[in-house]
Order: C-alpha cells, then sequence, then structure tokens
C-alpha cells in the first residue's frame, strides 16, 4: 500500500488517543474515588496531576498539527484527523475536571445533603466516557448515538441533585453564628459544582460521541 | 507528451488495471452511489452536457459510457490515475481526439444544449468557443503582443498590418485594447505591458502560461479546457494560475485535469473522480468529494491507498 508511513502515523495517533483516554479515565477514577474515600493523599495526587495528561494532550495535539499540514488529509481520513483533534481537547478537560474532583475531597467531604448520589452521577458521567472511547475505537455509530441519548439520565440526575440541595438549604434552620454559616455555603457551593462538573464530563462524553459519529459518517447530527 | 504517445500510455494502463471491488463506503453497491451522483444538482445552468460518452482507441476503450452535466461559470476538475480517461474526456469537449487517427467517440457532447458530434459542426468555431491550455507552456515564438492578436487575426476578427493600413481598413486601435485587456484578464499586463514587442519565450515558465491563457481569451472563448496548466510550475507561478482560475470562473466556464489533488479541493467547484478502466466513478461538490466520497475506491485513491 502506497503513504505507509502516513497510515503509520494514522494508526499511531489512533492508539495515542485511546491511551490518553484510558489515562484519563484512571485520573476520573482516582477523583471519584477520593470523593467516595476521601483518601487524602489519593485525592492530593489527582488534584496536582494534571501535568501528565497536557503534555500528552500538547504533543498529540501537535501531531495532528503535523498531519494537516504535512499530509493533507481527505476524506475518512480528513474526518478521522479533525474528529481525533477534537476529541483530544474534551480528553484534557474531564482530567481537568478529574483534577477538579481531587480539589473538591482535599477540601471537604460531600456528605452534608445524604440525597445527593454523588457517587451514582460520577458512575453514570464515567460510563459514558469509557463508552464514548470504545465507540472511538470499535467506529460503532449506534453506540454514538446511544451515548447521546443517555446522557439524558445523567441530566436528570444532576438536575434532581441540584433541586434537593436547594431544598436542604431552605429547610435547614438559618445558621445564627457567621462563621458556621461560611463554612456553610462553602460546603453548599463545593456540592453543586462537583455535581455541575461530573454533569460536564458526561457532556464532554457526548462531544466524543458527536466527533466520533462524524469520524464514521460524515453525519454532523449529534454536534449541533 | 504527444497526444499519441499520451494514447497508448493510457491504453498499457488500461491492459493492466485489476478488476476493483464493487464496495462502497456506504455499504451500497456502486451503482447505487452512481444514481445519487447522477443525480447531483448544481446550482447554475448546465453548459457542457455528455452523454453515454465512449471513446475507443483503436481496440481499447478508453472511455466509458460517460454521463455527465457541467455547470456554467463554474470550474471542475477531472482528477484521476494515469490512464483513466479524463484527459481523453477533456479532449471530447472540443473534439481535439479527432486529431488523433485511432481514435473513435461514440455519444453525446452538448453545449448549450448543441450537440458537437455532428455532422457539420465547424471545428474551427468550435475551438473558438472551447478554448484549451496545455501542460507545457507553448507561447508562439513571436511578440508578446503578436501571441495574443494572431488569432483574431487568422480568423479576420482584426484587420492589421501593411496592407489593412494601405486600405485604411486598420484595426490598431483594436488590437491595442484587445491585447491589454486579454492581458490584464491573464493577470499578466502589470509585469509585460512595458514590453510587449519582447519574444515571449523570454518570459518565465509561469508568465508564459498566463500569456498561453491570454492568447486563449483572445479569440473570446465560452469555455476554458486546462490540462495539468500549473504542473510544470513552481508554487508562486502556480498560485498566480489558480488565482487566476478562481477569477476566470466569473465569465468562463473552465474544466481542468489535474494530477494534484490538493490544487483540485483548492480551485474547483465540482469534481469528477475517473478510475483507471475510463469510468466516471464519482462526480459532486468538491467538498463532498474530499470530505465523504461516496466510492470506497475513490476514497482509496484520494486518501492514496490505492494501488
Amino acid at each position: 500500500m502506497p503513504r505507509t508511513g502516513y497510515q503509520d502515523d494514522l494508526d499511531d495517533l489512533r492508539e495515542d488517543v485511546l491511551a490518553m483516554g484510558q489515562l484519563v479515565l484512571g485520573r476520573l477514577d482516582d477523583g471519584l474515588e477520593a470523593l467516595r474515600t476521601g483518601d487524602e493523599s489519593l485525592a492530593r495526587e489527582v488534584a496536582e496531576g494534571d501535568a501528565t495528561v497536557n503534555e500528552h494532550y500538547l504533543e498529540l495535539e501537535s501531531r495532528c498539527i503535523d498531519l494537516f499540514a504535512l499530509q493533507q488529509p481527505v476524506a475518512g481520513d480528513l474526518r478521522f484527523v479533525a474528529a481525533s483533534f477534537k476529541i483530544l481537547t474534551d480528553l484534557e478537560r474531564i482530567a481537568d475536571l478529574a483534577a477538579n474532583l481531587g480539589r473538591y475531597a482535599l477540601a471537604g467531604d460531600e456528605s452534608l445533603v445524604p440525597e445527593v448520589p454523588v457517587g451514582d452521577i460520577g458512575t453514570a458521567a464515567r460510563d459514558l466516557v469509557a463508552r464514548s472511547l470504545d465507540a472511538y475505537a470499535d467506529r460503532d455509530a449506534a453506540a454514538c448515538r446511544a451515548i447521546h441519548e443517555d446522557d439524558d439520565t445523567v441530566d436528570a440526575l444532576c438536575g434532581r441533585a441540584s433541586e434537593a440541595v436547594a431544598r436542604d438549604l431552605v429547610e435547614r434552620e438559618a445558621a445564627t453564628d457567621a462563621w458556621e454559616l461560611e463554612r456553610l455555603l462553602d460546603d453548599v457551593s463545593r456540592l453543586l459544582l462537583t455535581v455541575r462538573d461530573l454533569e460536564r464530563v458526561a457532556d464532554h462524553a457526548v462531544n466524543i460521541a458527536a466527533r466520533t459519529l462524524y469520524m464514521i459518517e460524515s453525519d454532523p447530527e449529534l454536534i449541533y | 507528451m504527444s497526444e499519441t504517445t499520451q494514447a497508448e500510455a493510457e491504453r498499457t494502463d488500461a491492459e493492466t488495471a485489476p478488476d476493483q471491488p464493487l464496495e462502497t463506503t456506504s455499504g451500497e453497491t456502486e451503482e447505487q452511489v452512481r444514481e445519487e451522483w447522477r443525480e447531483y444538482a448544481f446550482d447554475g445552468r448546465t453548459k457542457l452536457a455528455a452523454e453515454d460518452l465512449d471513446v475507443h482507441y483503436s481496440d481499447d476503450h478508453a472511455l466509458k459510457g460517460v454521463s455527465i452535466e457541467i455547470p456554467e461559470n463554474s470550474v471542475t476538475a477531472l482528477i484521476g490515475p494515469s490512464g483513466c480517461g479524463k484527459s481523453t474526456f477533456l479532449r471530447c469537449l472540443n473534439r481535439m481526439n479527432d486529431r488523433i487517427r485511432s481514435a473513435r467517440v461514440d455519444g453525446s457532447v452538448r453545449i448549450d444544449g448543441e450537440e458537437i458530434y455532428q455532422d457539420g459542426v465547424n471545428l474551427v468555431e468550435l475551438r473558438k468557443r472551447v478554448g484549451m491550455v496545455f501542460q507545457s507552456p507553448n507561447p508562439f515564438p513571436k511578440s508578446i503582443r503578436e501571441n495574443i492578436s494572431y488569432g483574431p487575426e487568422k480568423h479576420g476578427d482584426l484587420q492589421t498590418g501593411l496592407l489593412a493600413r494601405l486600405l485604411d481598413r486598420s484595426d490598431e486601435d483594436e488590437r491595442e485594447q484587445l491585447v491589454e485587456r486579454c492581458l490584464r484578464d491573464a493577470a499578466l499586463w502589470d509585469e509585460v505591458n512595458d514590453r510587449l514587442d519582447d519574444n515571449a519565450l523570454g518570459l518565465s515558465g509561469g508568465q508564459q502560461q498566463r500569456l498561453c491563457i491570454a492568447r486563449c481569451l483572445s479569440v473570446d472563448p465560452e469555455v476554458i479546457l486546462m490540462d495539468e496548466p500549473a504542473s510544470a510550475l513552481d508554487p508562486i507561478a502556480t498560485a498566480k494560475i489558480e488565482d487566476l482560475i478562481d477569477q476566470l470562473s466569473e465569465e468562463y466556464t473552465v474544466v481542468i485535469v489535474t494530477h494534484n489533488m490538493q490544487q483540485a479541493a483548492r480551485i474547483s467547484d465540482q469534481t469528477a473522480v475517473f478510475l483507471t478502466g475510463g469510468e466516471l466513478v464519482e462526480y459532486g461538490d468538491t467538498d463532498q468529494v474530499f470530505e465523504n466520497p461516496h466510492s470506497e475506491r475513490v476514497e482509496d485513491y484520494i486518501t492514496g491507498k490505492f494501488g
């Protein structure tokens, strides 16, 4: 086959995007674990360990730009490199959000409002990320569409969680102590941020599925 | 390459071509894909239409049942590997294949609905309407001015020279206007207006090619056929030719054969892909063909997996 070096570059890119995906999934797992257990050392490691992902991200982004500039990919190759280029950004953002989870775990526990199922939301969001990477690896268009639909479940969980926090605040007896009030505000803000970040993790999984669908079928329906 | 030698090269490639799988990127049959692009609708009016066009060189079938409609005032790129029939198709559009003794053309080519393969067609008039620019710049070994005015003078559209002056019928002013207009339209005027009497062979390759385009414009064509017009030029000269093609498409219908797929992607509105065996395999908007070709054979060709 002609252009074997170019074909090798495309194969390598695909494998390395998937490897970065596994790295990011690992960070997400660690972030969720730190939230669940309150393990300070793990939380610190996740919060401060974003540099490795960023290095991968910049290196892979640079390789995509080289492919555009030097090989001028077209057709399926063009869609693959363009999709990968965008997916890298989503992966890097998921790693940032995982680092946030580490920071929240360091700041305090998430059991302020017991009705908020942070662990369940985290698992659901994490599951969408893993499935989006599988869809990219297997070129599975049906899986991309299913991920888009299943994001509604995560959105619903997050919506209910935010409501539960608001309801809890209203029902809670007004705090008279200024220091207590300040702490309560911090905890509530952190809990809401946790829920929002997990929702965003799921949104990035949908983005990955959308770019993957474009890569497979040249169909931009999920991008918009 | 001379026309005869090129025909032989196409013959050789066609003979050695392997059978191609009938696969498409969407899982449809190749016939379904063809039906899709046959229904391809472009904006604007049809300038050229070929229908069931077949070309044989002796016993070799160089072009097989090509049907295509080309819109007016646009750039249509013909791409494909060597020997796929794209230059053969281009030469059908102004009956240049008539010059190859072994060539036999069957089918129809219409310009503005008018059949060009019928008895009584004036080939000189046809080639005025459908001009051609070749791979290697081939200006006449004459002055820049004479290169432009040669055609109109030959056709009797301009009266110049000693006899014309003696008879007081000189069209000198018209000639100067024509030379300036054609050189301006070919984006060459600013570079040569102070040396119109210089021999055209003293110009650079890129300037010579633009002079050939200017010469082509001098007989007021409607269609311009270009057979790899920039393949012998450096990137700067190529960029100027590409800009020029873009400008020309506002007034003319341009059909260009190119081996440079990035060039086809850059400059054309529609792309037609011919593959080995003389078949037109896919035709559509250029962005569609380069982002999402329907045919797997076209995908393999444009991504470099062909072969």
